[in-house]
């Protein structure tokens, strides 16, 4: 589904690469957990697969469902199915909820040869959607993210999520900052949302949210690169003995690359 | 040693007109005297004036302009696109600053209540004793308000008796025709609300085609003790059009008058809105919304006197600029000595959506007794990157994302209109405004 080859990347402008060369592979019916310390490059690489314009590609390409999506924009890639959830979701005053999904959900069928649903049929489909996630119908009329609790905030782009049914989903540490009821809400609703045809990308600092999402894959990043991939024991190894060891082991080898 | 007294330039310069006339109606007849002879003396305005400090009238000074009768302009043909649904029957229209009855319709207008043109009801007592009694436009020497007295033999009165509630809507469209040469005209609207009246106005300028004019207007509003008004006005004057425009509202006990003034037009736009409290308990708004590109003026020197104790004012002035578009945003809150216990509101919030585009805003306040709440804060800032990415990241084009934003923006003010039709209306422009093509300016917080 996604192929990240050699993909090097940058604030633009600027030269110092913030990635130095994922090397990264997701199949459908995957989950995938990416972890790592403070600056290693995991949201950055979400940022630059989901197209956003303060990055610069400088080497390298993703290949997502066999097209290179390296040039483009990132509505485009959201039509082809890739979806951001937010580390930190942005406040939108005055655009409701149910405005945003509307336009977005229709755009996003009409790019695909899809047929848009009319308001009714949208709310029916909101409605039960909102199941997912276990909110309220006056959610729907807030707006984005506007004075919502962090834990509603990331409520909300599993909500977007869930509507919007990407086929790739990058959740950028969607955990943080939960409490343990909103924990589990999160993960439940991600765990509704996975399925065969799709694919997820948990990027996480901490194993807590994978006692609740079981990965197929755990990847520690570091220093601008995946240093390390194995199953979900790495992420109990990585709980217990912390990032230390492979920083030691890495910064050797990484720099000798 | 010899010193030159430079002559000082008067709008007389850039106008043609017979103001040596007067109306045949009493009431009006003094004001066109009284304004005659100020038209002469007034100085037209120049940068020197603070008051006029950042706004180029150059569109006016470097124009010449005549009396609509020898602009060569033409008829009218069918307007009723404009029509709103809910004021069929309580519309009056003005081509080109004249009364035209063929196009107004006031038959849903309660019996006792007048809304009409002044002409027919030259001797109606109320506009007698009211006309010409609230504007206070000649303090400041104002050369416009002068040409509006000077030239205006006709125009809007409103009368609605005590305790009288207008049900439909109160249309006053103003509609503006090509023209040969350019015109200046001189709207003028009197409302008179009683105790305990209600009505809502929509007053609308609007031009037919994209010609030059100047449009020079002065309404006066009394409201008596518990009257309530709610006033739209929608401006979507020519784009080479200048519009002067001196509203004026004086308060009784217990009035609440909320007007909500939507800029869309006019090349040049000053308008200089002004509220006198004269009995204490007034709970009052005027609000603005302001779309300009191109190179359109919008200007706004409003003044809020608070007079006496317990007023509630309201003041939201929303701004998008594109492209090279000026807006200039002068508040004036006064507070008098002895006033207690008021709460007063004012922002100004300016949207930037190019980066030729020039904002001048300043909140003015002068407040001279103790216990009071007055708020203001004037803020200018550009489309916020991460939201505008934020959007585009759930599929939507930055065209798209741009729009919602700016809608976004414009909703606060748009979702005060009363008038459905009218709400509608101003969705449209709001869409129409910013379903442009080229690029914007975003940028991060």
């Amino acid at each position: 589904m996604l192929e990240i080859k050699n993909l090097h990347a940058c604030v633009e402008g600027e030269d110092e690469q913030i990635l130095k060369g994922v090397n990264l592979t997701i199949n459908k019916g995957e989950i995938h957990a990416i972890m790592g310390p403070n600056g290693s490059g995991k949201s950055t690489l979400a940022k630059v697969v989901s197209g956003h314009p303060e990055y610069e590609i400088t080497e390298g390409e993703i290949i997502f469902e066999g097209e290179d999506i390296t040039e483009l924009d990132a509505d485009e890639r959201a039509h082809l199915g890739l979806f951001l959830a937010f580390q930190y979701p942005i406040e939108v005053p005055g655009i409701t909820n149910r405005t945003l999904l509307r336009e977005s959900y229709n755009t996003i069928a009409r790019e695909n040869g899809r047929e848009e649903l009319d308001p009714l049929e949208f709310d029916d489909y909101l409605k039960e959607r909102l199941e997912v996630i276990d909110m309220k119908d006056e959610f729907l009329e807030r707006s984005i993210n506007t004075g919502f609790s962090g834990g509603e905030k990331k409520k909300n782009e599993v909500f977007q999520m869930a509507v919007l049914n990407p086929k790739l989903a990058f959740m950028d540490e969607t955990d943080s900052g939960l409490d343990i009821d909103a924990l589990k809400v999160v993960s439940d609703g991600i765990n509704k949302i996975a399925g065969p045809e799709n694919a997820i990308v948990l990027i996480t600092h901490y194993q807590r949210l994978l006692n609740y999402i079981t990965p197929d894959h755990v990847h520690v990043m570091m220093n601008g690169r995946i240093v390390k991939s194995a199953g979900k024991e790495l992420a109990l190894e990585l709980e217990d003995q912390g990032y230390e060891q492979l920083e030691k082991e890495f910064s050797v080898n990484g720099e000798a690359q | 040693m010899s010193t030159a007294v430079q002559e000082k330039e008067t709008i007389l310069n850039f106008l043609d007109g017979d103001f040596g006339t007067v109306s045949n109606i009493p009431a009006i007849a003094g004001l066109n005297e009284k304004g005659a002879g100020n038209i002469s003396e007034f100085p037209f305005p120049t940068k020197k004036d603070e008051d006029w400090r950042f706004t180029d009238l150059r569109s006016i000074s470097r124009n010449h302009f005549v009396p609509v009768s020898e602009a060569g302009a033409n008829p009218v043909g069918d307007i009723s696109e404009y029509y709103l649904p809910e004021a069929t029957n309580s519309r009056l229209v003005f081509v080109n600053g004249e009364f035209n009855p063929e196009l107004s319709s006031t038959s849903d207008i309660p019996k006792n209540v007048v809304v009409g043109n002044m002409a027919a009801y030259s001797d109606h007592e109320i506009l007698e004793t009211h006309l010409g009694k609230y504007t206070n436009y000649d303090d400041d020497r104002d050369v416009f308000a002068a040409l509006n007295d000077a030239n205006f033999k006709d125009g809007t009165f409103i009368y609605v008796p005590k305790e009288t509630k207008v049900e439909a809507p109160i249309h006053v469209l103003n509609v503006f025709t090509d023209a040969e040469k350019a015109f200046y005209t001189t709207p003028r609207v009197l409302f008179v609300g009683e105790a305990y009246s209600k009505a809502t106005i929509v007053e609308e300028h609007v031009a037919l085609t994209q010609n030059e004019y100047l449009n020079v207007t002065v309404n006066e509003f009394k409201l008596f003790e518990g009257a309530h008004v709610h006033h739209a006005r929608i401006q979507r004057d020519s784009k080479k059009a200048n519009h002067i425009s001196r509203p004026i509202a004086h308060l009784d006990k217990y009035a609440e008058y909320h007007s909500y003034t939507i800029c869309l037009g006019a090349k040049l736009f000053r308008n200089d809105p002004r509220v006198v409290q004269n009995d204490e308990e007034v709970d009052f708004t005027i609000d603005g919304l302001v779309l300009i590109d191109g190179d359109q003026i919008a200007d706004t020197h409003s003044a809020i006197d608070h007079r006496h104790w317990h007023a509630k004012s309201h003041q939201l002035h929303k701004v998008v600029v594109n492209d090279e578009a000026h807006s200039i945003f002068n508040g004036k809150i006064f507070v008098r000595e002895d006033s207690q216990k008021i709460d007063s509101f004012q922002e100004n919030r300016n949207l930037l959506l190019s980066v030729d585009g020039t904002v001048h805003t300043k909140p003015q306040l002068e407040i001279f007794s103790d216990d009071v709440l007055c708020s203001h804060g004037a803020t200018i800032g550009h489309l916020n990157e991460d939201e505008v990415f934020y959007l585009h990241s759930r599929g939507l084009t930055k065209k798209k994302a741009r729009e919602l934003l700016v809608y976004a923006f414009t909703l606060e003010s748009i979702e005060t209109m009363e008038v459905e039709s009218v709400h509608k209306l101003l969705l449209d422009e709001v869409v129409k405004y910013t379903s442009r093509d080229e690029e914007f300016v975003a940028v991060g917080k």
